[in-house]
């Protein structure tokens, strides 16, 4: 009897570990609020283990540190698909297993990154903008060069990414934000030592904190923050710069080597459903790519010009590019302005 | 011979622990720090110096001495603070020690990152202590307690001073009591029997507790971050940002050499003044 129980327990512990279907997920943190995970489990049985990362190098060290097979789905931007693409990462994609794959807009396809998309899919667009407390700051901003006024001393909040603040102050100075040239360079460097007595903080995990609880009244960060901003404080404006902003698109890629390569095309499949990307859109308001949930959006998303940002505006928006060894360049001027 | 093998058995799990966790990986960013970096977070397997080179760049040097200012000035506030604290509790009794030591030791139970986002909402402007101060009329403006040096500061010591206070309070609570007393029927003053009895008996308290505290400090990049707003950069943040953002490895393994030499200096100069290597691991 004793020996009968063992048995059974073995066969039903083996049971449970191997027939459940599992799907692993790296994301970025605060970008798939927990219910469309839960309902995806819900919906198709397969179990999702769900990490996040904060930004496209703490993911390329992530995976390319871990076994292969430990991530099956990943989100990177840009620039990190073509990084990746080259290292050889990501499996190409077979869009047949993808039923809702037409809903995507088609503005977001066969970009430069990855022609003819043949490993990534776009899932949602970002944008930096200038949030300003309107009741707190009574000039008009609208260049980057407005943030050099010696008023706003200890006022202003950036997001904590050397790419986008260097590329601001380039964009500032009327260079390319991808720059690799040395003097443009030294210029936007002595820009940012100018607007550092203006500065509260950098900060990349919650920059809209500042702005809603009044601790600063300016603050460049990433659209859905701005637009979260607006929502809770009617008194911030959302200010996409003359010079241009950085504009960026998170894709699906789906890694090399995966041992869940169906599961996560459903999970593809299942974002891509119009009313799933619009409880997405909803908790958090980025630029939404899919047009089937553009019909379906709500005033309060379309309204908000930080999260609903229009076409004729995206075409200020430039990509952060892969500059290689360069980098080192950029690295030493973020040492040094701090 | 039963109880060398005894022994060997004993230590077995400890030296392989060590070997894989410690030595290993020291060996592997030792190594690592020769290579060139092909800044998509990979490594050119050339020998190189390159690394070592530009650690002495003009932009790099301000970051060490930054780190060792802040370290410095943490190490000199937990040593002012704990000194009259610490000698203050050793005229209480037993029980009222313990139940102090133990209040110095409970905040090591919430991780220091969720105390740090507490002192947030204690610093910040419509913060809970500016909100007092306003109320009561004694500021007009609220205070900036944090997103500059203060706030560095502040959380700096709030989280190293027990790595202070236990070291102190052991050497304070070794100090033979009779000979404070003879020296005090035989006329000395305080400031005598602090110079020539209680000095001399904690300086290997006082010395290991600075050790515990400055090197700790000089690579907490969480705090600066988070309490000073990331304006500064210390020794942590740029090794952290040479593995993440530059994605040049071999740079960031040769800043970890450098803060690794760095310490060891540090614990060789509290050998010679003669500190005990027990007491550093021993509390």
């Amino acid at each position: 009897m004793k020996k009968f129980l063992i048995i059974l327990f073995v066969i039903l512990c083996t049971g449970c570990n191997n027939n459940q279907e599992q799907l692993n997920i790296l994301n970025w943190s605060s970008y798939i609020p927990d219910s469309v995970i839960r309902n995806f489990e819900k919906e198709t049985g397969i179990k999702v283990n769900y990490s996040t990362y904060s930004s496209n190098e703490e993911l390329l060290a992530k995976v390319s540190n871990a076994k292969e097979g430990t991530y099956d789905l990943i989100f990177p931007s840009d620039y990190m698909i073509e990084i990746m693409k080259n290292r050889g990462l990501l499996e190409k994609l077979d869009k047949s297993k993808l039923t809702n794959i037409n809903n995507l807009n088609s503005n977001y396809l066969n970009l430069d990154y990855d022609l003819n998309n043949e490993y990534s899919l776009p899932f949602i667009a970002a944008s930096t903008v200038i949030s300003v407390n309107k009741e707190k700051i009574k000039d008009e901003i609208v260049s980057y060069n407005d943030l050099l006024n010696s008023d706003y001393k200890d006022e202003i909040v950036l997001i904590d990414d050397q790419r986008i603040i260097i590329g601001m102050a380039l964009l500032a100075n009327g260079f390319d934000m991808n720059s690799t040239n040395k003097d443009e360079l030294e210029i936007a460097e002595d820009w940012l030592l100018k607007l550092k007595p203006n500065l509260k903080a950098y900060d990349s995990d919650s920059p809209k904190n500042f702005l809603i609880f009044e601790e600063a009244s300016i603050a460049v960060l990433w659209n859905a923050e701005g637009a979260i901003a607006k929502e809770e404080n009617d008194n911030i404006e959302n200010i996409f710069p003359k010079e241009g902003f950085a504009l960026s698109i998170d894709n699906f890629a789906i890694l090399k080597n995966s041992n869940n390569q169906d599961e996560a095309y459903k999970f593809i499949d299942y974002i891509l459903r119009p009313e799933i990307m619009k409880e997405i859109i909803n908790s958090y308001p980025y630029k939404n790519v899919n047009k089937e949930t553009d019909k379906m959006l709500d005033d309060n998303y379309l309204n908000n010009d930080a999260a609903n940002i229009s076409d004729e505006t995206l075409k200020n928006g430039i990509f952060v590019k892969n500059i290689g060894e360069n980098i080192k360049l950029y690295d030493r001027i973020w040492a040094n302005i701090k | 011979m039963k109880n060398k093998t005894l022994r060997f058995i004993f230590l077995t799990p400890v030296i392989i622990y060590t070997f894989c966790l410690i030595v290993l990986p020291l060996l592997y960013i030792l190594t690592i720090s020769f290579f060139k970096s092909d800044f998509y977070g990979g490594m050119i397997y050339d020998f190189t110096l390159e690394n070592y080179k530009e650690l002495f760049n003009f932009v790099y040097l301000r970051i060490f001495v930054n780190s060792i200012l802040i370290a410095l000035v943490t190490t000199l506030i937990c040593i002012l603070i704990s000194y009259p604290f610490v000698l203050a509790i050793s005229h209480k009794s037993k029980k009222i020690q313990q139940i102090i030591m133990t209040l110095v030791m409970v905040p090591f139970l919430t991780n220091s990152l969720i105390r740090m986002y507490g002192w947030i909402v204690l610093l910040r402007k419509s913060g809970a202590i500016n909100e007092l101060l306003l109320n009561f009329n004694i500021i007009d403006n609220p205070l900036s307690l944090m997103y500059n040096n203060i706030g560095i500061i502040i959380g700096m010591v709030y989280t190293f001073i027990p790595f202070m206070i236990l070291p102190l309070y052991n050497s304070v609570s070794n100090i033979d009591k009779y000979t404070l007393e003879a020296a005090s029927d035989l006329g000395a003053s305080k400031i005598k029997r602090f110079l020539n009895i209680i000095l001399p008996q904690t300086l290997s308290g006082l010395f290991n507790g600075a050790i515990m505290v400055f090197t700790p400090a000089l690579g907490c990049f969480f705090i600066i971050d988070i309490l000073g707003g990331g304006k500064v950069m210390i020794l942590g943040n740029l090794i952290k940002n040479q593995f993440l953002t530059a994605r040049n490895w071999p740079f960031g393994a040769a800043i970890s050499v450098f803060l690794i030499l760095l310490t060891t200096i540090l614990i060789l100069i509290y050998k010679k003044i003669g500190g005990k290597m027990d007491d550093l691991g021993g509390i």
